[in-house]
């Protein structure tokens, strides 16, 4: 029988397809993204190796960069915050509500499994200066912002329209993880703080929120590194632009490599992502510290 | 009995705040159904009731506009294309990370928790870090604009939720089958394919569901492997109708619903068991 699960052969068989495409077509790509990161490499000549040339250009020279850079922070920041906030009181209403509970769930779930380039189409449309929100705000005799094309701010207003869309489309993911925390915590837990004399409130403090924290370090890492390489919504609603205002890395990075097919310096550019994807989850998992709890 | 009168006590004292909850539910359930609606509307009328009114329900139903997406944006090619690309890389990526979910959870070696954190750690990755070597590369092989060159990374990027959610399963799976199978001189080969798998039902299910879902949503790798309009995938194909030059709006809706009617139809059938062996596979996990 421990022979049988010891089966070096068999666990090869059971392991290798899985680890030859992992280290074929992540791995290796990888080695290769962040040794081409360090060349000059245009599409049709041969990488050159000029050192850290590339990322010199990037952090000092390249201001459409520092844009994309500081947008993509902000959109993490703006998800990390909202998505767990809401997530978490909407996990919480809904578990307390007396009915209609899955209807609601699966309600706000929905946008989640939608494609965002559609639902990107969709909201470019509803803010659109002329046909969607404006003319609804016109009939109220309010005359409604040019939402995708303002460029005034340090965080231009189409940024916050992107973002706003994205936490309406993806909000219910971290409810739903939440949920299912919650509904697994035990009504014995609840029911005896509350003979103590607990209020609500007090419960969703000391028991609820030390309790889900585990959940958090999931839910909040795919939520940091969802939004660092965030693409299909801004690519549909505003293409980057006015004026390269509304760059993030992804689009930024999609724009070096294929439009201007300088291989190299958008390699730079994924080198940043990948870092900050990983540095981001460190500190997700350094700052919420787990304690074990028996459940 | 002084248990439930404290809580009936406290159930009635707190029934306004319950109002004010489902109040809210309700207009953010609002927010979230109005503009699918919205999108349904539009998309039945023609382009000058649209500026006229465009909150306004379509006085005539113009199906006309369905038929011209369809034709105009190739739509049956793309929905084509997108199914047989999301329903292999669906299937493979099922069977590999099965057989090593498999391996992770249930077989003994060393090395196994260093395998599992291995195929997490790809979690990390973004798909972008690999796009332009992977591209170079698929170049070279004649593997871009090719729809099995792009089930190559599908997979691989799918493998990590996969083995995630599955490792989940099979470790919460009672371990007396298996060795009772083994005692019986069953080999590991038909105890992975008749016990193990059939065992973890749910969680291929769930997710297969994942990857397909994923997988048919995404844009930036089609975008970047497929130029040639026969093989574009849906995503790409609704990118045609992005920009400042696109100003058919109704047949960019039908596009838009005729896209992703697939997956609210999915969604509707099975949103239950998505849900729940979501949650469950995560929160064992």
């Amino acid at each position: 029988m421990d022979k049988i699960l010891k089966d070096k052969k068999a666990i090869f068989i059971f392991i290798a397809p899985a680890l030859i495409m992992f280290i074929l077509i992540l791995v290796i790509p990888i080695f290769q993204m962040v040794y081409y990161s360090l060349c000059d490499y245009a599409a049709l000549t041969p990488p050159e190796f000029i050192g850290l040339a590339n990322y010199k250009k990037l952090f000092f020279k390249d201001a459409t960069f520092r844009i994309a850079l500081k947008n993509s922070i902000f959109f993490m920041l703006f998800s990390a915050v909202t998505q767990q906030v809401i997530g978490i009181l909407l996990a919480v209403f809904l578990t307390n509500i007396p009915k209609g509970r899955n209807v609601f769930k699966n309600i706000y779930y929905l946008p989640s499994v939608l494609s965002s380039a559609a639902l990107g189409l969709l909201w470019a449309f509803m803010f659109n200066p002329k046909i969607g929100i404006n003319q609804l705000l016109a009939q109220f005799g309010i005359k409604g912002p040019l939402w995708l094309m303002d460029s005034k701010g340090f965080i231009v207003l189409p940024m916050w329209v992107i973002a706003f869309v994205a936490l309406w489309q993806y909000v219910g993911q971290n409810m739903m993880l939440y949920m299912a925390q919650i509904t697994g915590i035990s009504k014995d837990i609840y029911e005896a703080s509350y003979v103590d004399g607990a209020s609500k409130p007090a419960a969703f403090r000391y028991i609820t929120l030390p309790l889900i924290k585990p959940m958090m370090v999931t839910s909040l890492s795919l939520n940091c590194i969802g939004s660092l390489k965030f693409f299909d919504l801004v690519y549909n609603m505003t293409q980057g632009g006015p004026n390269h205002r509304t760059e993030v890395l992804a689009t930024e990075l999609y724009a070096e490599g294929f439009n201007y097919f300088k291989y190299g310096y958008a390699s730079a550019i994924s080198v940043v992502l990948l870092v900050m994807c990983l540095i981001v989850t460190l500190l997700v998992k350094k700052v919420i510290k787990v304690e074990t709890y028996e459940s | 009995m002084k248990e439930s009168a404290v809580m009936k006590k406290r159930k009635k004292a707190v029934s306004p705040v319950i109002v004010v909850i489902y109040v809210f539910l309700v207009l953010l359930a609002v927010l979230y159904l109005a503009p699918l609606l919205w999108m349904l509307s539009v998309s039945l009328k023609d382009n000058a009731g649209v500026m006229a009114a465009p909150f306004a329900l379509p006085e005539t139903f113009h199906w006309e506009n369905y038929m011209q997406a369809w034709s105009l944006g190739k739509l049956g090619t793309a929905l084509v294309n997108s199914t047989l690309v999301c329903g292999v890389t669906l299937l493979v990526s099922l069977f590999f990370g099965a057989m090593a979910a498999f391996a992770i959870a249930r077989m003994r070696w060393k090395l196994a928790e260093a395998a599992h954190t291995f195929f997490l750690i790809g979690m990390m990755v973004p798909v972008h870090c690999i796009l332009i070597p992977l591209f170079v590369r698929f170049a070279k092989l004649g593997l871009t604009n090719s729809r099995f060159g792009l089930m190559l990374p599908y997979i691989t990027f799918s493998l990590p939720m996969t083995i995630f959610l599955l490792t989940g399963f099979f470790k919460s799976m009672p371990g007396e089958l298996i060795e009772a199978a083994a005692i019986d001189g069953c080999g590991i080969y038909r105890i992975f394919f008749k016990i193990a798998l059939p065992l973890c039902r749910t969680g291929l299910f769930v997710s297969g569901l994942m990857t397909f879902v994923g997988n048919w949503n995404e844009l930036l790798l089609a975008m970047v492997f497929i130029s040639d309009p026969a093989k574009k995938t849906l995503p790409v194909t609704l990118t045609y109708f992005v920009g400042p030059y696109a100003t058919n709006y109704v047949q960019m809706f039908a596009a838009i619903i005729i896209a992703i009617a697939p997956t609210v139809i999915v969604y509707c059938l099975f949103s239950n068991q998505i849900v729940e062996g979501l949650t469950t596979g995560a929160v064992k996990g």
